[in-house]
């Protein structure tokens, strides 16, 4: 099987929010997969379908597989949230620790703890309380707390919102020595100029997907010269062509 | 200062609590809701102390005018019509001692077959009454009504047989079932305090630390983890129950020897009443924390349901007291069968077994809740 996860025409509606509208799409095992779109066009919702955190209204979500929500492949699956969910009360180590042991970690915890917190470069606040951390630092410490259990697929709603260039420079390159090992991101992003590293995109819209591929396929595509633009195009495209059966009956 | 500003600010807070629907229902609501009940309570008829009487007086002569008279007989006549608040049955002497011992009378009085006898050479009348003896306030009005009624028989008696003399003294011989004298209000409302403090405390800690979950999204990580509900509920269950013994070691420790509360039970048997106890608040708590959206709410739920329910459980009303009706409202509060199960121990020296039946509806109570718990733990989550 190829597939980390499988979307198959996915359906959200919340109480007078139309969420996800039918959204399909493939992500391969092994690659950083950027999920791109504006405000409120579905990249958490989607994240949280993935996950299970949500039953899709009707359509299909599997990871690894397995026909989502299920508990037992969680152990398999990390996830930043988009708002830094930590226990302010509990230094950065115990919340660590905490999530490792519940997100199902084998093996050696204190290694694995140690090392998830020196990659997000807290070594030496690991004993400070979140609470004391600057914005930046606490979503460092939410990523620390996603990744910790080894998962297989990892799944970040905006994971460098709020962290300085160099240390976003540093988190690229540890995605890309995970996706080495073999595990699946998925990233959210407003930026750019992130979304240029990621091996595939997904242009979001009002929970539509408006075109798939690589950064180069996609501006390609679009005719532009940078994804912005590309994305820009999409999105007017897809505007002209949902009014078009309108503007020819 | 600006008046503006001021203003402003004013309304800002009103716009805030005007949002806030639930906090303005329950405002208006829960004051009535906990007023209706005390109101029922203070003005509900309490019903009377009963009293057994074992009538084996066989009267005496006396020696004024040589004429026979049952002296027994003629107190219990006095004592029926001394007051409402008494209630007098005569009956066998077996018959008092197993009322007593199960706590349905609040006092036994025993007049020997000499009674008369006795009275008439001594010329001083001594009534030995039993008191049931856990509540030191009952204990202390029967002792006032009997001796009123002890002396009305005298008055009775000295008109009959035209004595001049004057009335004889009277006296109380007192005896306890449970407690003694010594035995006052404190010892009586300690048990109830060292339960309630622990439901207190761990229902308010239980509903804020998972309101706060939730509202920093570290509830919903969890739920992004393999941990399932009931390992949740239970996690918080044991980690709280810790704190809640810890706390009640304190109280229980502070109650005996530093307020010098008295005690005949196993304390041993308390700290599984309060272990329950701690179970029961941790998945109200949780449970209740669902209705928070806010901070604000859940001090609202404290009156809602603590409150109320210390005024039905018993604590400073009994319940054999309240209308008959209430009864089995107060019967369906957790609390009202913790308070009895603690009293019961601390007062009368009961064992695990006598307080069964008050410890196994708490572990039924305790069940249900969790049941109700873990399923609202999913609640505003998977939306
Ligand atoms: N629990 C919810 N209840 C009601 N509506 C919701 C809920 N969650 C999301 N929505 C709505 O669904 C739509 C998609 O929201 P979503 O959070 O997925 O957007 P997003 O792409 O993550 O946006 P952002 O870039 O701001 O994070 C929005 O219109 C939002 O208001
Ligand atoms: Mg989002």
């Amino acid at each position: 099987m190829v597939y980390a996860v499988e979307i198959n025409n996915v359906h959200k509606r919340f109480k007078n929010v139309h969420a996800l509208r039918g959204l399909s799409l493939n992500v391969e095992r092994g690659i950083t997969y950027g999920l791109l779109g504006p405000n409120g066009s579905g990249k958490t919702t989607l994240i949280r379908a993935i996950i299970g955190l949500l039953t899709p209204d009707s359509g299909e979500v599997r990871v690894l597989g397995t026909k989502m929500p299920n508990k037992a492949i969680l152990s398999r699956i990390g996830y930043m949230t988009q708002q830094t969910a930590l226990y302010d009360d509990l230094t950065v180590r115990q919340n660590v620790e905490f999530f490792a042991v519940v997100g199902g970690l084998n093996g050696d915890v204190r290694a694995a703890v140690d090392e998830a917190i020196a990659l997000v470069d807290l070594t030496d606040r690991a004993n400070s309380r979140v609470r004391e951390l600057s914005g930046g630092m606490k979503q460092r410490c939410s990523l620390a707390v996603a990744l910790v259990h080894h998962p297989d697929v990892l799944l970040l709603d905006e994971p460098t919102v709020g962290v300085d260039p160099q240390l976003r420079v540093q988190f690229w390159q540890h995605f890309r020595q995970l996706n080495a090992q073999g595990v699946t991101l998925i990233v959210s992003s407003h930026v750019m100029d992130e979304a240029e590293r990621c091996d595939r995109l997904g242009f979001l819209r009002g929970g539509l997907l408006l075109a798939e591929g690589t950064a180069s396929e996609l501006r390609q595509r679009a005719g532009t010269a940078t994804l912005e633009a590309a994305f820009l195009r999409f999105a007017d495209a897809a505007v002209s062509s949902s009014q078009s059966p309108v503007a020819s009956s | 200062m600006s008046t503006t500003r001021i203003l402003t600010l004013a309304r800002r807070v009103i716009q805030q609590l005007a949002a806030d629907k639930r906090t303005i229902a329950l405002i208006l609501f829960v004051p009535l809701a906990v007023m209706t009940v005390a109101g029922i309570l203070v003005r509900s008829q309490s019903s009377p102390l009963s009293i057994g009487l074992v009538l084996e007086d066989e009267g005496a002569v006396i020696p004024l005018g040589n004429r026979q008279v049952n002296l027994g007989q003629r107190l219990a006549e006095s004592l029926g019509s001394v007051s409402d608040v008494i209630q007098i049955q005569v009956m066998p002497a077996a018959e008092a001692r197993a009322r007593l011992d199960a706590g349905e009378l609040d006092a036994v009085i025993t007049l020997p077959a000499d009674f008369s006898a006795r009275t008439v050479a001594a010329r001083e009348l001594t009534i030995p009454v039993e008191y049931e003896g856990s509540n030191p306030m009952a204990a202390q009005l029967l002792a006032g009504l009997l001796t009123r009624g002890a002396v009305q028989t005298l008055a009775s008696l000295s008109v009959i047989g035209g004595a001049t003399v004057t009335a004889p003294p009277v006296h109380l011989q007192e005896t306890y079932r449970y407690g003694g004298a010594h035995f006052d209000t404190m010892d009586y409302l300690a048990p109830v305090f060292i339960g309630l403090f622990v439901f207190l405390f761990v229902f308010i800690l239980t509903s804020v630390a998972f309101l706060r979950e939730r509202a920093a999204g570290t509830l919903e990580r969890l739920q992004a983890t393999p941990i399932r509900r009931i390992e949740i509920v239970t996690g918080y269950m044991l980690g709280f129950a810790l704190f809640a013994l810890a706390q009640a070691l304190i109280i229980l420790g502070y109650t005996i020897f530093g307020l010098n509360v008295h005690y005949t039970g196993n304390l041993a048997v308390i700290f599984v009443v309060e272990f329950l106890l701690a179970l029961m608040a941790v998945n109200l708590g949780i449970f209740f924390s669902t209705f928070a959206r806010n901070e604000f709410q859940v001090v609202q739920f404290i009156p809602l349901v603590v409150v109320t329910q210390i005024l039905l459980s018993g604590a400073l009303w009994p319940v054999e007291e309240m209308p008959a009706w209430l009864q089995p409202v107060a019967w369906l509060m957790p609390l009202t069968h913790a308070n009895r199960a603690l009293r019961d121990v601390m007062i009368k020296g009961f064992d695990l077994i006598q307080i069964a039946p008050f410890v196994l509806a708490l572990v039924a109570f305790a069940s249900a809740f969790v049941v109700l718990a873990a399923q609202t733990v999913r609640r505003g989550v998977n939306t």
